[in-house]
């Protein structure tokens, strides 16, 4: 008798070996960002310097005898001008970030003419742009615990609500922040003009989403635009949660709003990476940049 | 018969191979047109927040407490001269510890390195389109800021642009000890970021340097740069300096010397050792 066998194709991929080529992914991204001992700058010197040069800044405006002080304390309801800028700034960096990280992630392969041969591979392609999720989570876990340490011991900034709805509030946000990061990657690898859409959605965070100022000082028609940014809601959200008594019911329409967000941009993130990917197949241009 | 050897090369030659470059770059600078015009919006998007932070720290439009330091309520004037200044900082920075980076990446580093020209050269040259980009950008951020936040400078403009230049003459040196650094680390992103960023900072493109933690400011006051952006808000915004403005220029004359000949000789230094170890096309 003949025994037939069935030969275990790459070309048919299945679960496993979906799940083996993400892993794969992860560990090479680990792997290169381990290699460059700038990340240790990366992790912790940024949460310092970055939120530093606006505390700075408004030391300056807070004057010698500090009564601009007291007119932002006012004007923003906060107890703590430091902690009010480092949640804006460090929701701020997160989205940077994210964009940098993920939303370069398959350009970043175009540019080193590695996206076309791994795209002839029999994997699963999602894969590639998913497995980079994975460290950068790791890492930005890691950038927001050294920012609450980092001022906790140089500046004393103290967190005066609950540190359980401060997670909940980061949690609710990976959705949005990391959908948002997906559309992005698709979107920058046909427009190829990668950097100038990371400076053009980093910018709408900037000017809109409040990260050193209350939203109600903005004009009205920019209080409608940053109504329909899920970072304005997160920046809401975690300062009420970190920094005053607000309970899980106060906070519950910016969760809410994260958690819809995070729904579209993941979806939008996921239909475009097929576009893109149907497209790359017609036109053949995943190498060119 | 004399004959011209391109490995022997002339004032001619060298002022053809900057321009070589500079045109190389403006193409590929004209390439990306949407990345032209973010260079234009960038510094205003990085100005806004602290727009409506002063508002927040304001009474009735003024800030009074900003006054206290600088010697004018007028904070937004204020922090667009400073970024005007630093985006001529961070074109010396990028223009040559970025583009060292972007060559190696593009594996052409090795190759333009065996060519008859003088690698300060090179560098320089990377920085001549985007000192001309920069330039025409800052301009049209300076007239796009005055209507959106009021920039109003009141002053000696040509005194302000004179006192400019040996600053950032100066900070070619400083860019060149960048580049050899860039060349050993064989990483440029952080670190470009980073120290531009603190100098940046410590030197005062937002804020006088005055209002910082008492133990910061030996840091600011040792940083040439600090004297730069003090003496040209001097000039044009007559604002209160840190010193009399003529000891200013001064310092930056020096510092100006200085940073050429240290810049180049740590460059040379590390370029030498880096050849020696063979890594110069490495990434």
């Amino acid at each position: 008798m003949e025994a037939t066998l069935s030969p275990q194709s790459l070309g048919k991929p299945g679960i496993a070996s979906d799940l083996r080529a993400l892993w794969a992914v992860v560990r090479r991204e680990w792997t290169i960002f381990t290699r460059y001992p700038s990340w240790i700058i990366a992790l912790f010197i940024w949460p310092l310097i970055f939120p530093m040069m606006y505390i700075l800044t408004a030391r300056a405006l807070s004057g010698i005898d500090g009564s601009g002080l007291q007119v932002f304390l006012q004007n923003t309801g906060a107890q703590d001008y430091i902690g009010y800028i480092i949640v804006g700034t460090t929701v701020w960096m997160w989205q940077n970030i994210v964009l940098w990280d993920v939303g370069f992630a398959l350009r970043n392969e175009q540019m080193r003419g590695t996206l076309e041969s791994n795209w002839l591979s029999p994997t699963w392609r999602f894969a590639y742009l998913l497995g980079h999720t994975g460290p950068q989570l790791v890492s930005m876990s890691l950038f927001i615990l050294i920012t609450a340490i980092e001022f906790g011991l140089l500046f004393g900034v103290r967190l005066h609500g609950s540190a359980g709805l401060a997670l909940l509030v980061m949690l609710a946000s990976i959705p949005a922040v990391y959908g948002l990061g997906f559309a992005f990657a698709s979107i920058v690898i046909t427009a190829k003009e990668a950097h100038t859409f990371v400076f053009l959605v980093r910018g709408l965070v900037m000017i809109f989403c409040g990260i050193t100022f209350p939203v109600s000082l903005l004009p009205g028609w920019m209080q409608t635009i940053a109504n329909w940014l899920p970072q304005t809601y997160m920046i809401h959200a975690m300062r009420a949660a970190a920094f005053s008594n607000a309970s899980l019911t106060d906070l519950w329409p910016d969760l809410r709003a994260l958690l819809l967000f995070g729904a579209f941009w993941l979806t939008l993130g996921y239909v475009l990476f097929r576009m893109m990917e149907r497209r790359a197949r017609q036109t053949g241009s995943i190498g060119q940049y | 018969m004399e004959t011209t050897n391109l490995s022997q090369p002339s004032f001619a030659t060298q002022m053809r191979a900057l321009f070589v470059i500079a045109r190389k770059d403006w193409k590929v600078f004209w390439r990306y047109p949407l990345n032209a015009v973010s260079h234009v919006f960038q510094p205003i998007i990085w100005v806004t927040p602290v727009y409506f932070m002063g508002k927040a720290f304001s009474t009735n439009g003024q800030a009074l407490g900003f006054a206290q330091y600088s010697g004018t309520g007028d904070y937004m004037s204020y922090v667009l001269l400073g970024t005007a200044l630093s985006n001529f900082i961070l074109t010396v920075f990028w223009g040559m510890g970025f583009a060292l980076k972007e060559d190696m990446d593009a594996g052409v580093l090795e190759s333009n390195w065996l060519t008859p020209v003088s690698r300060l050269q090179i560098l320089v040259g990377r920085t001549l389109t985007s000192l001309l980009t920069t330039t025409i950008t800052s301009l049209i951020m300076l007239v796009m800021a005055t209507f959106l936040f009021g920039f109003r400078p009141t002053g000696n403009v040509v005194a302000a642009v004179l006192t400019a230049i040996p600053m950032l003459v100066g900070l070619y040196g400083f860019g060149f000890a960048f580049g050899a650094l860039v060349l050993l680390m064989r990483e440029a992103n952080t670190m470009v970021d980073v120290s531009s960023f603190l100098v940046q900072g410590f030197s005062g493109a937002n804020f006088p340097v005055k209002s910082l933690p008492y133990w910061l400011i030996p840091i600011s006051l040792m940083l040439p740069l600090t004297y730069g952006f003090d003496a040209v808000r001097g000039w044009l915004l007559k604002t209160n300096t840190l010193l009399p403005l003529n000891v200013e220029v001064a310092i930056l004359v020096v510092f100006m010397f200085v940073m050429l000949w240290f810049g180049s000789w740590i460059f040379h230094r590390v370029e030498r050792k880096v050849r020696r170890l063979g890594t110069l096309g490495q990434h």
